[in-house]
């Protein structure tokens, strides 16, 4: 299962998809571009453990983690 | 002697007092309980994204290091949900401080870990909007002076 995680007030919500399920893999996708569109940043990790922020939707990720967007503290 | 209504009625209001402070300790024990299952999620979130060495040094030190993808410089990021990043030298020791946090209200957890991922993939942009403040160097006695969106 692949795995969209936000960060929220109660710590990150998860949203466990099949990446085969083509309907499961359009509410991933707009689920990525609504949370892109809000200021979030989507990073994913590769086999190695490197982290890359990604832009689009990557239909392939295990996994992609959102963060709110950055402010001057 | 207090005639019996009296006595009556200040045993009933001892008793109603006791009882809104059970209650108003029981809200606070589970507001705590909350807080911490919060608290524990941002840190189990953060463990799964650090790299083995990084978790070894949050395991020792309730901080970490991160290299600046674009300048190579150091940074180390310790618990806390802000003025937690410092830039350290080759020697580990504090030169500057930079504050940049996620919006909103985030546990600590993950606002360590989306510095991390700021700062390891979009250095140059994390200190675009960060704020930078003097940390204490040894030996220095002017501390550097402050500047806002100075990288």
């Amino acid at each position: 299962m692949a795995t969209q995680i936000v960060m929220d007030h109660t710590g990150d919500t998860r949203h466990y998809f099949n990446a085969d399920d083509t309907k499961a893999l359009s509410q991933a996708e707009e689920r990525f571009k609504l949370l892109t569109t809000l200021g979030f940043t989507g990073a994913v990790r590769d086999a190695a453990g490197e982290t890359a922020v990604t832009r689009s939707f990557d239909p392939t990720a295990e996994e992609t983690l959102f963060f709110p967007r950055l402010v001057g503290g | 002697m207090f005639p019996q209504p009296v006595v009556s009625a200040t045993l009933y209001l001892g008793r109603l007092l006791a009882e809104g402070a059970r209650k108003v300790q029981a809200v606070r024990e589970r507001y705590r309980a909350i807080e911490d299952i919060r608290e524990a999620r941002g840190i189990t979130l953060l463990r799964e994204w650090l790299s083995p060495e990084q978790q070894a040094q949050f395991d020792a030190s309730k901080s970490f290091n991160v290299v600046g993808c674009d300048t190579g410089k150091r940074y180390r990021i310790r618990h806390g949900t802000g003025t937690n990043v410092h830039e350290i030298d080759d020697a580990g020791r504090p030169v500057m401080g930079w504050c940049f946090v996620p919006s909103g209200p985030l546990v600590a957890g993950d606002v360590m870990l989306a510095q991390k991922i700021a700062l390891e993939t979009d250095e140059r942009a994390a200190l675009a909007v960060a704020n930078r403040f003097p940390v204490h160097v040894p030996g220095q006695t002017n501390p550097p002076a402050l500047s806002r969106r100075a990288y």
